[in-house]
């Protein structure tokens, strides 16, 4: 290196000058090295940092859609909770946070607490300029002071964040549903949707499956972010902000449903002496679910947070432990055995057949012989025709159907089948029992091959592995008041924007339309009818006034099973057996049929059939009222409703 | 003893071109690059309280280049007789700040002085370089030197050492090892001795780490090596002082434009980070520029050692060129994340009187030596 020619001897220093050339040379590389993987490898990388760092994205909150029923009435909104942030590198804890724990008024020790979490988080750089949750849904005066003291509370915010309001409660709580928070294993998915964590999500029934209409969609605006004061904020803004910089909020669509809240709560108070139970009603002429009730219910104002995190996990400690599981919707996910309210479709299946016809006269003694075993029967019916065995609700007549020779099981499930049992209704709101229409094939694999005659006599009389759900129920009756319609279940009526536009309806849609015979289907419902009527009919005697009603009650053998966790002292009440009355009202001219299933209610005479005549006789001065009024439901079809 | 006068004259002491042209580039540099660090705290597009410093520092190189003038003319043979003297005067104001300093920041490093402040730890810098050239000057060998040969400038060189530790200030202590390793680098040992100066070395670094470094040097060292897991200020201040850096790309964002700093990201930009600063501003291209000029510096300091009339003046010019290279390796290695953040200015770029002032006396004696070959 020619620079470094020694002009003076200076000994041993000599030798070193090329090794610190070397050396400087070397380092100098070194760093330039680290420059060009900075500045040029990862320069993207650092430059999207970069750019993070300036631009902070705000997400706009939306309207959740309403819920409302047929008449308008709002059975779920959106109220705003007003939720208090502190933000910890702008918090005094000496001068600010005092005056904050005085007004929200909290206790010595949870004042200490806190304190100590945010005197940690302003330690913390990149999470002291993070917003911390102080307290949810404070009340309305606490919010009016903060406000009016936002000056001197620097680093201390007031959030509105909807909250889901249900303002009848309980009411039809299954159906309309309730909300949660995503749960961090969904996100993955539920991000490519727009979700957030911490955002809330309908977590059964209506707020479920109309989830995408009701959820309406998030704004977002585009801000600067530094971390000193700026002067000239627009001119930046304008600067460094892609566009857009705002997108503004879409709300969600309001969804009208079919219920009719006044007969839902008539339902509802029908129900109050029982424990447990499922009640549908549905407009035969449609399909349309009027009313669905499941009890024991929960209150979804609980469970959607609008009482506090705290509150939530109390409230699905307790319904979850219930043995009487409130939280399951009786209406549609279980399925009961259907007992004798199976009748009128056994005698449908054996007039078909041409079995017997109306005039066939059975003997009843208490009870049928059939190979080795007596099936008993409800009483001694002496000489019964169908109508009497219909009334009365005689077994041996319909043993004798099963026992026939020309009875196959598979003509039971058949029937059944095509009134709409053992197939999902697609109703969508929660997920649904199949129920089952069980056929030899399906006895034949369920007990190895040994199909016995016996269990086609069970299955007349509704018993045995058959099983139907509340719903099913509603709709296979309205099928036989309606003439052999069978129709989709709808609880959506019609879909608006939130100014009221319709975008869309739901006009009914019939699933299948039930080839019958109309003198035996006449000859069917005039039987029901008598059920209610005649002096001897199964209904007769529980029926309250003015219940223009017909129907057939039923009582669904329980197996033997006490569930887990139930006091023994209470397990007399898990053997009894389940109470159903099913039917359609008025009896001449039918508009409506009702399904209630009382569970464990005993005799299906005794229990259900007051809840069932009760809610017709409440529906129909609703009726009438409606008509006096001129109230037509909303966008109601023409002819409709009295209309 | 030499007047200005005659420096221009032929056969007398001529001044050296391209240490001027590249010590004048980066100090030019450096107050441009103040101006864009400071450019944050403009308020109503009026200039005043940091935004000003730039101000500041311009009066602090004309005083610093009238001392440096004054280092360049005083011929060099004059301070090696003075060596001593300074140095122990200067070791005296380095103990005085321990009885007359003001806090600032949780470490002792300055005295006032009228209105202004003092960093006699700046100074010792040169004294240090002073000291040991003469040293070294007096103790001429030609044989490899034994450990105990090297005790008296060990010994020169920890007593300031140590009394910058307990100020706390480890980033100087380092940089007064490191220079004066550097300059007894240029000696011959003999091999046995560095073998001992290294197991020395070895069984010092732990009981340093339990003694004599406070939590928050510690917290600095443990947030280099494991950057994941920080959470300190510290980390977040390396995190962002490398993406201002990576942010600069090839050509940069241009003069005061820099987004890391213009809107405040860059912690300590006038003073520790200037070069995150620079690399935003003007990127790969630019950060190329300076370095050259540094590393010029550096190996030019090397070439004039080399030529020196005496051993004074190498181990003068040594000791100001190992002084430049080690601030601008730390300074740069913390901004680019390949050393642990220690507080040491980038020479004629960070803010501050004292470092400015001494870099510009440590330039003039480097036109000395290079003055009088």
């Amino acid at each position: 290196m020619s620079i470094l020619v020694q002009r003076s001897d200076v000994g041993e220093f000599r030798r070193r000058y090329r090794w610190m050339v070397l050396a400087v040379l070397t380092t100098f590389l070194i760093i330039a090295g680290r420059l060009v993987q900075l500045q040029i490898i990862q320069g993207d990388q650092y430059s999207a940092q970069a750019r993070r760092n300036i631009v902070r994205e705000i997400r706009l909150a939306t309207r959740r859609g309403v819920i409302r029923d047929a008449y308008g009435h709002i059975l779920a909104a959106s109220r705003p909770s007003y939720d208090i942030y502190v933000v910890p590198s702008h918090l005094s804890l000496e001068r600010t946070w005092p005056r904050v724990v005085r007004l929200l008024g909290l206790s010595k020790s949870d004042a200490e607490e806190q304190r100590v979490r945010i005197a940690e988080l302003s330690k913390d750089p990149r999470r002291r300029e993070h917003q911390v949750l102080l307290a949810v849904d404070v009340d309305r005066d606490v919010v009016a002071m903060f406000e009016t003291q936002e000056m001197e509370l620097p680093g201390v915010d007031v959030v509105p964040v909807p909250v889901r309001n249900y303002p009848y409660g309980e009411t039809a709580a299954h159906l309309v549903g309730y909300m949660r928070e995503v749960d961090p294993q969904d996100l993955m998915e539920l991000e490519q949707r727009g979700y957030r964590s911490g955002d809330r999500i309908g977590a059964v029934g209506v707020e479920r499956r109309w989830e995408s209409y009701l959820r309406g969609r998030r704004g977002s605006r585009k801000s600067i972010r530094a971390m000193r004061r700026m002067t000239n904020r627009e001119e930046l803004e304008a600067k460094y902000l892609e566009e857009p910089r705002q997108i503004s909020p879409i709300p969600g669509r309001d969804i009208s449903l079919t219920i009719d809240i006044d007969l839902q709560k008539s339902v509802e108070r029908a129900m109050r002496g029982q424990v447990a139970g499922a009640v549908v009603v549905v407009d035969v002429r449609t399909g349309r679910i009027l009313a669905a009730t499941s009890k024991p219910s929960f209150d979804p104002n609980v469970v959607s947070g609008g009482r506090g995190v705290e509150a939530v996990r109390d409230a699905f400690r307790r319904l979850f432990s219930d043995p009487l599981k409130p939280m399951l919707d009786k209406t549609i996910s279980a399925a009961y055995p259907p007992g004798s309210t199976f009748k009128p479709f056994a005698a449908l299946a054996a007039l078909q057949a041409g079995i017997i016809d109306p005039s066939t006269e059975v003997d009843c003694h208490g009870g049928f012989e059939y190979g080795k075993r007596y099936f008993r029967c409800t009483g001694v019916h002496r000489h019964v025709e169908l109508h009497e065995a219909i009334v009365q609700s005689c077994n041996t007549y319909f043993y004798t159907i099963g026992a026939n020779e020309r009875m196959h099981i598979d003509r039971l499930a058949k029937i059944g089948l095509t009134f709409g049992f053992g197939t999902k209704t697609g109703i969508g709101t929660n997920p649904e029992a199949r129920g089952r229409m069980p056929t030899r094939a399906w006895y034949t694999r369920r007990y190895k091959g040994a199909f016995r005659g016996g269990f086609t006599l069970l299955a007349a009389i509704g018993q045995g592995a058959a099983t139907v759900t509340v719903l099913q129920q509603a709709l296979a009756y309205s099928a036989l008041a309606n003439g052999g319609t069978l129709y989709q279940p709808q609880v959506v009526r019609s879909i608006e924007t939130s100014d009221g536009t319709v975008v869309q309806e739901f006009p009914p849609r019939v699933r299948r339309q039930i080839p019958i015979d109309p003198k035996q289907l006449a000859f069917i419902r005039e039987a029901l009818h008598g059920v209610v009527i005649e002096r001897k009919g199964t209904a007769h005697a529980e029926t309250v006034e003015g219940a223009d009603m017909a129907g057939k009650t039923g009582t669904a053998q329980v197996s033997h099973v006490t569930p887990k966790g139930v006091d023994p002292r209470r397990t007399w009440y898990f053997n009894r057996d389940h109470a159903w009355f099913v039917g359609y009202a008025p009896a001449a001219a039918p508009e409506i049929a009702i399904a209630v299933l009382i569970e464990h209610g005993g005799g299906g005479g005794k229990h259900a059939v007051p809840v069932a005549s009760r809610v017709v006789r409440d529906w129909l001065k609703l009726r009438d009222r409606r008509i006096a009024d001129h109230e037509p439901a909303r966008d109601a079809p023409e002819g409709e409703d009295g209309t | 003893m030499a007047s200005p006068e005659r420096i221009s004259f032929r056969g007398g002491p001529q001044i050296d071109m391209p240490l001027l042209l590249c010590s004048v580039a980066i100090a030019t540099l450096g107050i441009v690059n103040l101006y864009s660090a400071t450019s944050v705290y403009i308020e109503a597009g009026r200039r005043a309280g940091l935004a000003d410093i730039y101000v500041s520092q311009v009066y602090w190189l004309v005083v610093g280049g009238l001392l440096a003038i004054l280092a360049a003319a005083i011929d060099y043979r004059h301070l090696e007789r003075l060596a001593y003297v300074f140095y122990f005067g200067g070791l005296v104001a380095l103990m005085l700040v321990f009885v007359l300093a003001s806090d600032i920041r949780g470490s002792a490093r300055w005295i006032q002085v009228g209105s202004f402040n003092f960093q006699p730890s700046e100074f010792i810098k040169i004294l240090l370089i002073l000291v040991l050239a003469k040293h070294l000057h007096d103790d001429a060998r030609t044989e490899p030197r034994r450990w105990v040969d090297l005790a008296i400038p060990i010994v020169l060189t920890l007593v300031p050492a140590a009394l910058v530790i307990a100020q706390p200030d480890l980033g100087t202590a380092l940089i007064y090892l490191l220079t004066a390793a550097s300059i007894l680098f240029m000696v011959r040992i003999r091999r046995s001795s560095l073998a001992w100066a290294g197991v020395v070395a070895g069984v010092s670094a732990p009981l340093l780490w339990k003694y004599v470094l406070r939590d928050y040097q510690k917290a600095r060292i443990t947030s280099f090596l494991d950057p994941e897991h920080d959470v300190t200020d510290t980390g977040w201040h390396a995190l962002q002082s490398k993406t201002a850096i990576g942010n600069g790309g090839l050509t940069g964002h241009g003069f005061m434009q820099g987004t890391q700093n213009q809107f405040g990201f860059l912690p300590d930009q006038y003073s520790d980070f200037p070069f995150a600063v620079f690399a935003e501003d003007w990127g790969l291209l630019g950060c190329a520029l300076l370095l050259a000029l540094y590393c010029f510096l550096c190996i030019w300091a090397v070439h004039v050692a080399s030529q020196a009339k005496d051993r004074f003046g190498a181990a003068l010019a040594i000791g100001v060129g190992a002084m430049i290279f080690w601030h601008v390796v730390f300074n740069v290695g913390m901004a680019t994340g390949l050393l642990p953040v220690v507080g040491i200015p980038l020479p004629l770029f960070s803010y501050g009187g004292s470092s400015l002032l001494t870099m510009m006396v440590g330039l003039g004696l480097l036109m000395n030596v290079a003055m009088r070959r």
